[in-house]
C-alpha cells in the first residue's frame, strides 16, 4: 500500500498542477489579482509585483539559460533611473517613460551582455558584477542628472486621462492594478518565449552547451538574446518601481540588489515559472512582518534562507512540484 | 466519522494526495489568519492622533534612531498625560526604515495608506528623508524631518507640507566657523565624507568663510564607512593647517578622532568637528576627544540656562535610570512636540490648518524658543558650540562637554529664501 502511494501519487493534485502549468500566465494573474487583499498593505503588494517580475527576468537567464549573473541590479536600476529621469527631469508622461526605462535597460543589457557572454562560470559572474559596479559609479557621480547619493526624487506619475478614464496613481489600488497590467504582459511574453523553439534552445544550452553547439545552434547568439531579454524584463520591473515609490534610491543599483534577486530566485525555485514570483513574495512578506516584531529580522531571514539552501535546494515551488508530481 | 473513513479507504489512490492538499489548504488558511492583514480590521479609535515615525532602527545609525523613537514617545506621553487635545489621544507608530530610501518610501506609503496617519515625523540620513518627503508631499501629508539636510528646505524638494526641525549643514558650519576661525586660525583642512551631507557642510563653510577670511588649504574626501583615515594624515600634516575640521558623522567620526589622537595630530593643530556627537563621545572616552570643539543642536547641560531643557532632561532621566538624552534623541522629541503643539494651536489635525498654525507657532520644546521660517519651513534655532572636557574636569560620566558658545537663533544665519529658490 505504501509502495503504491509512492509510485502512483494522487491524481487530483497532479491534475491541478498540470492545469496550472498549462494556463500558467492566467493562474499567475488570478493569484495576483487577489494579492492586495491578503497582503498587510497595498504598497507591499506592489513590491511583490515589482520584485517578482525582477526575479522572473533574472530567472530567464539563470534558471533557464544557466548563466549566473551577479550584476542584475544594473538593469533593474537602469530601468528605474531611465524611467525616473524621463519623468522628473524631462516631464515625460509615465507610459512612454516606462518604455524609455525598459529600452534603456535593454540597451545596457546588450552592452554588458555582449562583453560578459565571452566568459563562463565564475568569470561570467565576476564580469557582470564588475560592470554593474561601473554603472553604479557612473550614476553615483552624475549628481546633476541622477541626484547622486541622495537618490532621484520627483518621479511623480500623478494622474493620466486614458481613453476618457482617469487613472490616478496616487490611489494605492489603482496603482496596484496598473502595475499588474504590465507585469501580466511581461509574464505572458516570458511564457511565450519559453514555450517557443527558442525557449527549448535556452534549456539545451543550460543542459549541455557543447551538445547544443553540435546540434547546430548558435550558442553565443542564444546567450546574448537571453541576456538582453532578461535585462528588458528587469528594466521594466525597475521602471515600475520608480513609478511606485516616486523616488529612485541609489541603493537600487547597489550589488546588494543583485544579491537579493539571486536569493529570491533560489528561495522560490530556480528554473520554474512560478518559483521566482513565489520567492520574491515570500521574501518581501517575511522581511516586512519580522521587522515589526524584532530588530534582528536579518537573523530570521538569513536562517530561513540557509534552511532552504541546505534542505530544499529546489526552492518553495520546486518542493511543491516534487511533492505533487514526483 | 466512520463513513468518512470508508470513503477515503475506497479511494485509496487519491486519498493521501487529497489529504496533502487539504493539509496544505489548512496551513494556508492558518497562515492567512496569522498574517497582519487581520489587524486592518481592528482599527483604533477614530479620534486618535496618529504620528508616523520611520527611523533606521537597524543599520549603522540604529543607536541614534532608537534614541529618537524613545524621545518622541516622551513627547507623545506628555501630550496624552495632559489630556490630549479635546480628549483626543496621540499615538506614535514607529517603523524601521533600515537606512534604505526604498524601504523608507514603502514604509511611509504603509503609514499613509494603511494606518492613515495624520502626519509623519522622523528619518535619519539625507537620502532617506528626501525619499520620505517626496512620498508625503505628493500625498499632501505633513512631514517634519529631523535629520540634517540643506536640500529638503530648498527647491525643488521643498513643499508646503515639508517642515525641517533639525539644524541644517549651512547653519551648523556657519556656527562652527564663527567660533573656530577667529579663535584658532584661518588656515583650514577639511576631512569630509564623500556624500551629500559632507559636501553641504563644506559649502556652508565656504559661504560663511568668505567674510571670516577662511583659507581652505585642502578638502580631503574619504569614502563613507571607511575605517582607516590615517592614510590621509601625511597629506594633511604636510599642509601645516592651523585647524583640521572633521565632517564625518557617526562611527566614522569616532574612528577618525581615535586615529587623530593616536597619531598625535591633535598636538600639531586644533581639531574641530562639525557635528560633535554626544553618543560617540560616550563610546570613545575622554582621552580621544579632549580639547575637540564642535557644533551641536543640544547638550543636556543647557539645563543650567534653559528651563525647557531641564524639563526634557528630567523626563528622559526618569525613564532611563538617570542617563542624559542625546542630541539626535532630542530631535525626535522636538519634531513630535512641534507637531503636537501645532495641533493644539490649529484646533485639530486638518493639514491646511496645521500648516498655518506651524508657520505662526513659537514653541519651546527643549532649547529655547524656535519657529519655522515661513518661506522654507526651516526651524530657526540656536546652535551650541561644545568643547570636550578632559577626564579630570568631569563631574560624572555624562558630564562630557562644556558649552563654550551659543550661536543665537537668527534668520541671518540661514541661507536666504532667494538662494534656496523660493520666490
Amino acid at each position: 500500500m505504501t509502495a503504491g502511494h509512492l509510485v502512483l501519487p494522487g491524481t487530483r493534485g497532479r491534475r491541478l498542477v498540470d492545469a496550472i502549468a498549462r494556463h500558467r500566465v492566467a493562474a499567475a494573474v488570478a493569484g495576483l489579482l487577489v494579492l492586495p487583499w491578503v497582503m498587510p498593505y497595498q504598497a507591499l503588494a506592489v513590491n511583490v509585483l515589482v520584485y517578482g517580475l525582477y526575479a522572473v527576468g533574472f530567472n530567464l537567464l539563470y534558471g533557464y539559460t544557466g548563466l549566473l549573473s551577479f550584476g542584475h541590479a544594473a538593469f533593474f536600476g537602469a530601468g528605474a533611473y531611465g524611467c525616473g529621469i524621463a519623468i522628473s527631469r524631462f516631464g515625460v508622461p509615465w507610459p512612454p517613460a516606462l518604455i524609455i526605462g525598459t529600452a534603456f535597460a535593454g540597451a545596457l543589457g546588450a552592452v554588458i551582455g555582449g562583453l560578459a557572454i565571452r566568459t563562463r562560470g565564475i568569470y561570467f559572474a565576476m564580469v557582470t558584477l564588475a560592470l554593474a559596479q561601473c554603472v553604479y559609479a557612473i550614476f553615483y557621480q552624475w549628481v546633476s542628472l541622477t541626484g547622486g547619493e541622495n537618490g532621484l526624487r520627483g518621479v511623480n506619475a500623478g494622474r493620466l486621462l486614458l481613453f476618457g478614464w482617469q487613472l490616478d496613481l496616487i490611489d494605492p489600488t489603482t496603482k496596484y492594478y496598473v502595475v499588474l497590467v504590465f507585469v501580466a504582459l511581461a509574464l505572458w511574453l516570458v511564457s511565450r518565449v519559453l514555450d517557443s523553439p527558442f525557449g527549448a534552445v535556452l534549456e539545451a544550452v543550460r543542459e549541455n552547451e557543447t551538445r547544443a553547439r553540435a546540434c547546430g545552434y548558435d550558442v553565443r547568439a542564444t546567450k546574448f538574446l537571453s541576456f538582453v531579454l532578461s535585462a528588458l524584463v528587469c528594466g521594466l520591473a525597475g521602471s515600475l518601481m520608480a513609478i511606485h515609490l516616486s523616488v529612485v534610491p541609489i541603493d537600487t543599483l547597489n550589488y546588494t540588489t543583485s544579491g537579493l534577486v539571486v536569493m529570491m530566485t533560489l528561495l522560490g525555485g530556480m528554473g520554474t515559472f512560478f518559483g521566482p514570483f513565489i520567492g520574491a513574495g515570500f521574501f518581501v512578506v517575511v522581511e516586512d512582518v519580522t521587522t515589526l516584531y524584532t530588530d534582528h529580522w536579518q537573523l530570521v531571514v538569513g536562517t530561513i534562507f540557509m534552511v532552504f539552501v541546505l534542505f530544499f535546494p529546489r526552492g518553495i515551488w520546486g518542493v511543491i512540484l516534487q511533492w505533487l508530481r514526483p | 466519522m466512520k463513513t468518512q473513513r470508508t470513503k477515503i479507504g475506497s479511494n485509496r489512490l487519491a486519498g493521501p494526495s487529497r489529504r496533502k492538499i487539504l493539509g496544505a489548504a489548512a496551513a494556508g488558511a492558518a497562515a492567512m489568519a496569522a498574517s497582519p492583514f487581520w489587524f486592518n480590521i481592528a482599527r483604533a479609535a477614530a479620534e486618535t492622533i496618529k504620528i508616523g515615525f520611520p527611523v533606521p532602527l537597524t543599520g549603522p545609525y540604529g543607536a541614534e534612531a532608537k534614541q529618537q523613537a524613545a524621545c518622541a514617545q516622551i513627547a507623545v506621553d506628555e501630550f496624552n498625560a495632559a489630556g490630549g487635545f479635546n480628549g483626543r489621544m496621540a499615538e506614535l507608530l514607529v517603523r524601521d526604515s533600515k537606512l534604505n530610501a526604498g524601504e523608507a518610501a514603502t514604509r511611509t506609503l504603509e503609514l499613509i495608506e494603511k494606518d492613515k496617519v495624520d502626519c509623519v515625523v522622523g528619518s535619519l540620513s539625507a537620502a532617506v528623508q528626501l525619499a520620505v518627503n517626496n512620498v508625503t508631499k505628493t500625498r499632501k501629508v505633513l512631514y517634519v524631518s529631523i535629520s540634517q539636510s540643506d536640500q529638503i528646505t530648498a527647491m525643488p524638494d521643498y513643499s508646503r507640507y515639508t517642515f525641517h526641525e533639525a539644524l541644517n549643514p549651512h547653519m551648523t558650519a556657519g556656527a562652527v566657523a564663527r567660533y573656530v576661525l577667529p579663535k584658532f586660525g584661518k588656515k583650514v583642512v577639511f576631512l569630509t565624507p564623500d556624500y551629500a551631507f559632507g559636501h553641504e557642510l563644506v559649502n556652508g563653510y565656504q559661504a560663511v568663510g568668505k567674510e571670516l577670511g577662511l583659507q581652505m588649504l585642502d578638502n580631503v574626501l574619504a569614502p563613507i564607512g571607511a575605517t582607516d583615515f590615517s592614510t590621509f594624515f601625511p597629506r594633511i600634516q604636510s599642509l601645516h593647517p592651523e585647524v583640521l575640521i572633521v565632517n564625518n558623522f557617526g562611527r566614522d567620526q569616532l574612528n577618525t578622532l581615535k586615529q587623530v589622537a593616536s597619531f598625535g595630530l591633535n598636538k600639531q593643530m586644533h581639531i574641530a568637528v562639525s557635528v560633535l556627537l554626544y553618543g560617540q563621545r560616550l563610546a570613545g572616552g575622554p582621552e580621544i576627544f579632549e580639547g575637540v570643539v564642535g557644533g551641536s543642536n543640544y547638550y543636556w547641560r543647557l539645563e543650567d540656562k534653559v528651563s525647557s531643557a531641564k524639563h526634557f532632561n528630567a523626563a528622559y532621566r526618569k525613564r532611563n535610570n538617570g542617563a542624559e538624552p542625546s542630541d539626535y534623541g532630542a530631535y525626535g522629541y522636538a519634531g513630535t512636540y512641534a507637531v503636537l503643539s501645532g495641533i493644539k494651536k490649529a484646533g485639530g489635525t486638518d493639514t491646511e490648518k496645521l500648516i498655518a498654525a506651524l508657520e505662526e507657532n513659537r514653541y519651546d520644546p527643549y532649547k529655547g524658543t524656535e519657529y519655522f521660517r515661513k518661506c522654507d519651513h526651516q526651524a530657526v534655532q540656536s546652535v551650541l558650540i561644545l568643547e570636550a572636557k578632559p577626564k579630570a574636569k568631569m563631574s560624572n560620566q555624562y558630564d562630557v562637554f562644556d558649552i563654550v558658545e551659543i550661536d543665537p537663533a537668527d534668520e541671518k544665519n540661514l541661507r536666504s529664501c532667494a538662494e534656496e529658490g523660493h520666490v
